[in-house]
């Protein structure tokens, strides 16, 4: 296998792995790899919509600081965005919202942003997301849509629609996003990247605004597995600021991950996960799987009941966080998500509980798949992108509504906190499309190392930027 | 009867009611709609049977 030529670091196809190494290794100025970000930040924003804060003085002193010598790391330079749910010192944090806009600033960096940083990363802004993180579409009223870069009238996905569209328009190499029942793997699988979802607790989430509870994630999206391994290791370890977080220690993903799939037992879900979908989701699937050799199907039990579970678990805590922005600021929310979180609230607290019961139940069942299986494939989103301001689809004949089931593979798994890698097909004259890796719990090395291998075949890739 | 349909426009209005939340003549008919979606999501979990000493599994720690 040849070994693939390396970017130049100034451009935007440059990965954060190939910035980093010819930054520490002296082959360009880290202020020059921040210049040249912000140009093509500049250039693409009109047009792609990604970001919403901009800090340009602060990653240009940072890179200075670098240049001098200060802040030596794996990721030493590399300019990442975060979705604006994440805390950014100095500004509010607007978790796509208007009405956070007259909220306080944060007073600190979230978690995850130090410890990049601490990693030698630069922030360079917060991008576009729907709002409070309600959202699978990448939509947002206020701040106008994230639009895809493969095909700038579609989705990016969201509701990290932003932290989607910037990476694979090339405007940063690695941006952080949230995930709830899909966030992080439909804009990964509508913009063509790799993303990870991690195991529920792995990675803090201290300095984010929440939207539920029970499932918020937090993890990278990257033009690589290299990337996503590199950031996902950067980022680990116990915070006694996020009472989920896990005080397991952290297992390093980056030295194992060319090991490739010898001894991993792959495994294609069956039963809910093979309908109600476009037949370029199951093509993936199908793909992916010969490529690793996979033919035995598993079927995790209740998917369906899962993604009902989900559902209500989201509709009630989502309804709860905002209930006291819903009495006194209705007109301010996003149209798309006001009533949702107005109706959410109003549902009853016996399927809030049955909900949550059956959580375990759902857990218990899962785990024994994956007593026979390492690696689970699913599809990551039903369909590719759908056009901007889709409001209904036809997934298996049938019309749903965008806003709601673009998660539809994506909820039962975040329902039990797997970690999950998406590793996207690029489709000859078709637009993109993602296919979940599923581990069981803490395994997100399994799952890396599967993407690394479909990325070394050229099963899976990024697309040019 | 568990087939009997309830009235989702008097349980919206109460609900809100009961809880405090004002809802707009403008998002009403939006509510009622998403909260029927609701009801038609949630339909395969309601269905299920769990037993009586499944506990969920809470995180808090005292």
């Amino acid at each position: 296998m040849s070994v693939p030529a390396m970017s130049d670091p100034l451009s935007k196809s440059a990965t954060a792995t190939e910035i980093a190494h010819a930054i520490a290794g002296g082959k360009v100025k880290a202020a020059a790899v921040i210049d040249a970000t912000l140009q093509r930040i500049a250039a693409s924003e009109p047009t792609i919509n990604a970001f919403t804060d901009i800090v340009a003085e602060r990653a240009i002193r940072r890179a200075a600081e670098i240049d001098a010598g200060k802040h030596r790391g794996p990721l030493m330079g590399v300019p990442f965005a975060v979705k604006n749910l994440f805390d950014i010192e100095g500004l509010p944090t607007r978790a796509g919202s208007k009405i956070n806009v007259d909220g306080p600033k944060a007073v600190r960096d979230g978690a995850l942003v130090r410890r990049l940083e601490d990693a030698g990363a630069i922030l360079v802004g917060g991008l576009n997301m729907g709002e409070y993180a309600y959202d699978f579409t990448g939509e947002n009223s206020h701040y106008g849509p994230s639009r895809n870069p493969r095909d700038t009238t579609r989705m990016s996905g969201g509701s990290s629609g932003g932290s989607g569209a910037a990476v694979a328009a090339g405007e940063v190499p690695l941006a952080l996003g949230s995930d709830t029942n899909g966030s992080i793997r439909v804009p990964s699988s509508l913009c063509g990247l790799f993303g990870l979802k991690p195991t529920y607790g792995r990675l803090s989430r201290a300095g984010s605004f929440p939207f539920v509870d029970s499932f918020d994630h937090l993890g990278p999206i990257a033009r690589s597995t290299e990337d996503l391994a590199l950031s996902f290791d950067a980022m680990q370890g116990w915070d006694p600021d996020d009472p989920v977080c896990t005080d397991r220690p952290a297992e390093p993903t980056l030295p194992r991950l060319g090991e490739g799939i010898d001894g991993l037992r792959v495994a294609i879900a069956g039963d809910y996960f093979t309908r109600g979908g476009e037949p370029e989701a199951f093509e993936a699937v199908a793909t992916v799987a010969k490529a690793l050799g996979a033919t035995r199907t598993v079927v995790l039990p209740e998917a369906a009941a899962a993604r009902a579970a989900a559902y209500v678990i989201t509709a009630i805590e989502g309804g709860q966080v905002h209930l006291p922005r819903l009495r006194t600021r209705p007109q301010d929310f996003d149209p798309d998500t006001r009533e949702r979180f107005m109706a959410g609230v109003l549902l009853p607290g016996a399927w809030y509980v049955k909900a949550q019961r059956f959580r375990r139940h759902y857990r218990a069942n899962v785990l024994k798949v994956f007593e026979e299986a390492d690696i689970v494939l699913a599809p990551a989103t039903p369909c590719t992108a759908p056009n901007l301001g889709q409001v209904m689809m036809k997934l298996g004949g049938v019309d749903l509504p965008v806003r709601a089931n673009l998660g539809l593979f994506t909820q039962p798994i975040s329902f039990i906190g797997l970690p999950v890698v998406v590793a996207p097909l690029q489709r000859p004259g078709g637009l993109p499309i993602g296919v979940q890796i599923i581990a069981k719990p803490y395994n997100e090395q399994a799952a890396l190392r599967v993407a690394a291998f479909l990325e070394k075949q050229g099963v899976a890739a990024a697309p040019p930027a | 009867m568990a087939d009997e349909k309830p009235d989702v426009a008097r349980l919206v209005d109460e609900a809100a009611k009961a809880l405090g939340l004002p809802i707009a003549p403008e998002y009403r008919a939006n509510v009622i709609l998403n909260y029927e979606r609701s009801l038609m999501i949630a339909r395969p979990l309601l269905e299920v049977d769990l037993d009586d000493d499944l506990m969920s599994g809470p995180v808090f720690r005292p």
